[in-house]
Order: C-alpha cells, then sequence, then structure tokens
C-alpha cells in the first residue's frame, strides 16, 4: 500500500498529465496539501515509486525559465493508477463516520 | 535569490549526480525560491542521497572492513619497513637483510595498493568515507608517536600506495583477471617470506588481493559503471 506522500505525487502527477514534473508537482503539492514539500522528499519519494514500477521517469526538454536545464518528467503508470486507487479507496473506507469526513460530505446528523 | 545566493545553492549542488542537479537547478530556478529554502533543498537531497547508499553492505565493507583495520596494520608494517632500512645503513645487513628490505618494501606497496584499490572499487561514492576511516589511524598513531631514530612520516610509507591504489579502483572498478592474479599471488608469496607477525593479520590484508581477483574481468570491458 502507498504512504501518504506516495499518494499525494501520484495524485498530483496524473492531475499535471503532461505537465508533471519535479517543480510543477511540488507546486501542486505545496498549494493543495498545504505542506512544504522538500526537494529531497520529493526526488526520493519519485525514485522509490519508479523502482516499484508506479511511474516512469525521464528527462524532458530544457526552457529558458530554468536557465536552460532540463525537467525531469514525470508520467504514472497503470499500476500507479490502481495503487492510488487502493489508497483512495481505503482512506475512503476507514473515513466513514467520521466526523469530519461527515461534516464534509455533507450528511445529516 | 541574489547572485550570491545562487552561488552558494550552486556550489552545494555540486554533491549531487550531474543530471540530479540539473533537474534541481532548473526546479529551483523555476520556483525562485530564497537562498536558504534552495541551500536546504540541496543539501537535504545530497543527504538523503548518501544515507540511502549506507543501506548497503560496500560502504560498511570498505570504510569498517577494509580501510580502517587495514590502516592500522599498514602503519605498523610501514614503520618496520622503515626500521629495517635504519639498521641496513647502521648495522649493515648485507645480501640478506637487502632481499628482506626490498621483499618488505614490496610487500608494503602491493598490500597497501590492492587495499586502496578494493575500497576504490567497491564504495565509490562513499570513498570521502573510507578515506577517512584511513586517516583516523593515522593521526592517532601521529599523535602518540615515539619511536626513538624514527621520523613520524615513517608511519606513512603505506599511504602514497594506498591512494594510488584507491584512485585506480575509482577509475577502473576492475582489474583485468592475470594482472589481479600476478598481484594477489606476488602479495601471498611476499606475505610468506617477509611477514613479520602472526598469520591472521596478514590474511586480513593479502583478501582483498584476493577479492580483486574474484571480481577481475575476464575480457576488457567497454566501459564500468559503480
Amino acid at each position: 500500500m502507498l504512504g501518504e506522500f506516495e499518494y499525494l505525487i501520484i495524485t498530483a502527477a496524473a492531475g499535471l498529465r503532461d505537465q508533471a514534473y519535479g517543480a510543477a508537482i511540488r507546486d501542486a503539492i505545496e498549494e493543495t496539501a498545504g505542506r512544504k514539500c522538500s526537494v529531497g522528499a520529493l526526488y526520493t519519494t519519485l525514485d522509490r515509486l519508479e523502482t516499484k514500477g508506479l511511474v516512469q521517469t525521464w528527462m524532458g526538454e530544457a526552457t529558458q525559465q530554468r536557465g536552460g536545464r532540463a525537467k525531469r518528467m514525470v508520467r504514472v503508470t497503470a499500476d500507479g493508477v490502481a495503487a492510488a486507487k487502493d489508497f483512495y479507496d481505503a482512506v475512503a473506507r476507514i473515513s466513514r463516520g467520521a466526523a469530519w469526513a461527515f461534516k464534509q460530505t455533507g450528511g445529516a446528523a | 535569490m541574489t547572485n550570491a545566493g545562487w552561488w552558494c545553492v550552486e556550489t552545494a549542488s555540486g554533491l549531487l549526480e550531474p543530471r540530479e542537479r540539473e533537474v534541481v537547478l532548473g526546479d529551483l530556478a523555476e520556483a525562485g525560491d530564497p537562498m536558504l529554502r534552495g541551500l536546504f533543498d540541496v543539501l537535504g537531497l545530497a543527504l538523503r542521497r548518501q544515507a540511502s547508499l549506507w543501506k548497503n553492505w560496500r560502504p560498511w565493507a570498505s570504510a569498517f572492513g577494509v580501510a580502517l583495520p587495514n590502516s592500522f596494520q599498514l602503519i605498523g608494517f610501514s614503520l618496520l619497513v622503515s626500521e629495517t632500512f635504519r639498521r641496513m645503513f647502521e648495522q649493515g645487513l648485507g645480501a640478506d637483510g637487502v632481499r628482506l628490505l626490498l621483499c618488505r618494501i614490496a610487500l608494503l606497496a602491493i598490500l597497501a595498493w590492492s587495499c586502496g584499490f578494493a575500497v576504490g572499487a567497491v564504495s565509490r561514492r562513499t570513498l570521502w568515507a573510507s578515506i577517512a576511516a584511513c586517516f583516523l589511524p593515522c593521526l592517532f598513531c601521529l599523535s602518540r608517536f615515539g619511536v626513538p631514530h624514527q621520523s613520524p612520516l615513517s608511519l606513512l610509507l603505506f599511504l602514497p600506495f594506498a591512494l594510488w591504489g584507491a584512485w585506480q579502483g575509482l577509475r577502473l572498478v576492475r582489474l583485468r583477471l592475470g594482472s589481479a592474479i600476478t598481484l594477489a599471488v606476488a602479495a601471498t608469496v611476499l606475505a610468506i617470506v617477509g611477514w613479520p607477525g602472526p598469520w591472521i593479520f596478514m590474511l586480513a590484508l593479502i583478501w582483498p588481493g584476493w577479492f580483486l581477483v574474484a571480481t577481475a574481468r575476464k575480457r576488457p570491458a567497454k566501459a564500468q559503471s559503480d
């Protein structure tokens, strides 16, 4: 089963589609999850996910905005999608009946 | 980020692999983070990369299985070679003495070189730790040195050979089989003739030579990688 940070990376990368690379994933996590994402944590976790076959990475094009340096592009594999879905389902199942989940879904008391 | 700040981050990024350095510097340039955050990001990643290397047996074997114990032994053997040399000049040891001296010098050179090569080849990216593990006994012995008629530098006779071996190990990774066998056999034969102490200590010094035989390449390789 995925770890929480692994899930955040896979979900952010899946959402970014063709624009998924290190800096963009980091921004997405920091903006949506509201937590700091260090470069070290990001790239070591990406390596681990790639070793598990959950993502693929390759060197992308360089842009002027990056000082002419290349990006490390990320694509979520089918196994990655399945693992993220398993994680999400597990969180959804275990959250049933939890007060905070109850409020968010707007259910009646 | 200011130019000075960027220079600090770029310098720190020298700790990363070239490909990763490019990606990380690109990310930081794009994000435009403050200097301190960029610096911590780079140093944090370098630290994580180093830590992950130590999950493997290689850095441990290299630093604490070869470099640390063998440098103590090689320091002792360096002192013995120096003492043999001094006696030869002061007392005149004759033809046998010269043979013994040459044998010990050759043995010291081969043992130190093969230990250095093994250390350099086994764990290239943690070579700094193996070098530190080799220098610690040197500093310890130098600080307590008190042998009359000997220069403290005589303790370090093995060091040039060991550093040369480590450099070669880093560069070549594996020896050719013929060279490795020649080296290991020479070390063993010379040790039988010229080793003054208990055999168990000698075995600790000659096993890196036989390790090089075990890992030697049978045919010339096109490229070597870590």
